[in-house]
């Protein structure tokens, strides 16, 4: 039963820390040129849409939803705008993962299409919001390709710890 | 079956269309308060953040120590050099200030502009997402913040409390400045009155700050140094916050505008100061809002 808590549990301290880190890291790393940003509990929200969630579960899209709306109320001052992409991205990569066999090749190739979906869209609503005046081509350059490959790395520390673990959960909650 | 999957997936895409828009539409504006649940979670991640903290403050503090230690020697020589100036200069400070309240007595002014009582506060945690400036601290409502009030450092304002929290507090930084959020300013001259203009935003592509609606005829250099003035009605005046780059006038040759390298470094930051000016706050920005409502 208590295995039900765990995700949304590491999904929450991933939200806490993703903020912390921005301060504690040291700055040269973090406020470069390039605007490198965490989507860390977005990588743990795929995980489970390929892992946890079986063809007729949706709690990854669920979770997506509630904690892109945690996001946007403690990180940005628009509501809204990471609820609506994180639940899109999720539910595509369920889509996806309802075709493909879920292992390593396919969660790393889904993680980096999520995230560019992910960049894509934050980029398109913040700039039609006016909050950045960013031109697109310095978009491409400082920020999606960074973040992708930032947060491709995050991917490659959680996968091992995360995978097997995911399914065991699956698996339990199921039975009962 | 597969048309009503479709037709449903539609209407499941129309409705979060729909729910994204109203949400972004009722957020974007600048709201001086937040909504309860707002308030709750912005409350329940700071005491998160606050536990995790401590440990990591501790170890950063150690390291911190251990560096100070080691250049203490050197510190000490230079220092010693300078103490013998500093007592004239405080006996200095002393008797200016003396005669400045005596003279402030003789007017019958208490309090000034200048006045203000500092809440400490410590830095938990920043936006994650880069294109909103806005960082966390763990002071709010019942340590006496209130939303518009100055943040500083030691080197000088690092930007203003956007909304408060009953523990907590969000603070925009100056590199999210825009033509909602102005301070009005002084520019200091060595001799004559100081030149009035308005901080309006913040220009991304050189990192400097834009003040505004500076008479055409002031006489502007570099180097000169900016201070807020008080005249905004939230601030006190004095609060350092930056230094002159350029000048240049502006589109319709009216007024100039000059760009203001910020004093504080708005990404190296520990430990702020949520300022509380003792005399009475008035907010015009708020005021303004009620008018237009």
């Amino acid at each position: 039963m208590i295995q039900r808590f765990y995700l949304p549990l590491i999904s929450f301290l991933l939200l806490v820390f993703q903020g912390m880190a921005m301060s504690l890291l040291p700055s040269s790393l973090v406020y470069s040129e390039l605007l490198i940003t965490p989507h860390w509990v977005l990588i743990i929200l795929m995980l489970m849409a390929v892992f946890f969630d079986t063809d007729d579960t949706y709690y990854s899209i669920l979770y997506a939803v509630i904690f892109g709306l945690l996001i946007d109320m403690v990180y940005t001052s628009m509501l809204g705008v990471y609820m609506f992409t994180y639940g899109i991205v999720i539910y595509i990569v369920h889509g996806f993962k309802k075709m493909l066999h879920g292992n390593f090749l396919v969660a790393m190739l889904l993680s980096i299409m999520g995230l560019c979906i992910t960049e894509v869209f934050l980029y398109t609503i913040y700039f039609f919001s006016k909050v950045t005046q960013m031109p697109w081509e310095s978009f491409l350059l400082d920020r999606l390709i960074p973040t992708v490959i930032a947060n491709l790395l995050f991917f490659f520390l959680v996968y091992p710890l995360l995978k097997s673990r995911m399914e065991k959960w699956s698996e339990t909650i199921q039975r009962n | 079956m597969s048309s009503f999957t479709r037709k449903k997936r539609l209407i499941l895409v129309l409705v979060s269309f729909i729910l994204l828009v109203s949400l972004v539409g009722f957020s974007i504006r600048e709201r001086s308060e937040l909504t309860l649940p707002e308030q709750f979670i912005h409350d329940t991640v700071g005491w998160v953040q606050t536990i995790f903290n401590q440990p990591v403050q501790f170890v950063q503090g150690t390291i911190d120590n251990i560096q100070d230690i080691k250049q203490t020697y050197e510190q000490n020589q230079v220092l010693k050099s300078r103490l013998s100036q500093y007592k004239s200069i405080m006996q200095e400070n002393q008797m200016l200030k003396n005669e400045n309240e005596e003279l402030r007595s003789n007017l019958d002014l208490q309090e000034s502009l200048r006045d203000y009582n500092p809440i400490d506060a410590t830095v938990i945690a920043r936006s994650s997402e880069r294109w909103f400036s806005q960082m966390i601290v763990n002071r709010g409502e019942t340590h006496g913040v209130k939303s518009g009030m100055a943040v500083i450092t030691g080197e000088g304002m690092v930007g203003k409390v956007q909304t408060t929290d009953k523990f907590h507090s969000t603070v925009r930084l100056l590199s999210g400045f825009n033509r909602n959020n102005r301070i009005s300013a002084w520019v200091w001259k060595k001799e004559g009155d100081p030149i009035h203009g308005l901080i309006q935003g913040y220009d991304e592509e050189t990192d400097k700050l834009l003040l505004k609606e500076i008479e055409y005829d002031a006489k502007i250099k570099e180097g000169q140094a900016v201070i807020s003035s008080g005249k905004g009605g939230v601030f006190p005046a004095g609060l350092r916050i930056g230094e002159i780059t350029k000048v240049e006038i502006d589109q319709y040759g009216l007024t100039q505008t000059a760009y203001v390298e910020p004093a504080a470094n708005l990404y190296d930051i520990n430990h702020v100061m949520i300022v509380d000016r003792s005399m009475p706050t008035y907010n015009m920005e708020e005021q303004m809002e009620e008018e237009k409502e």
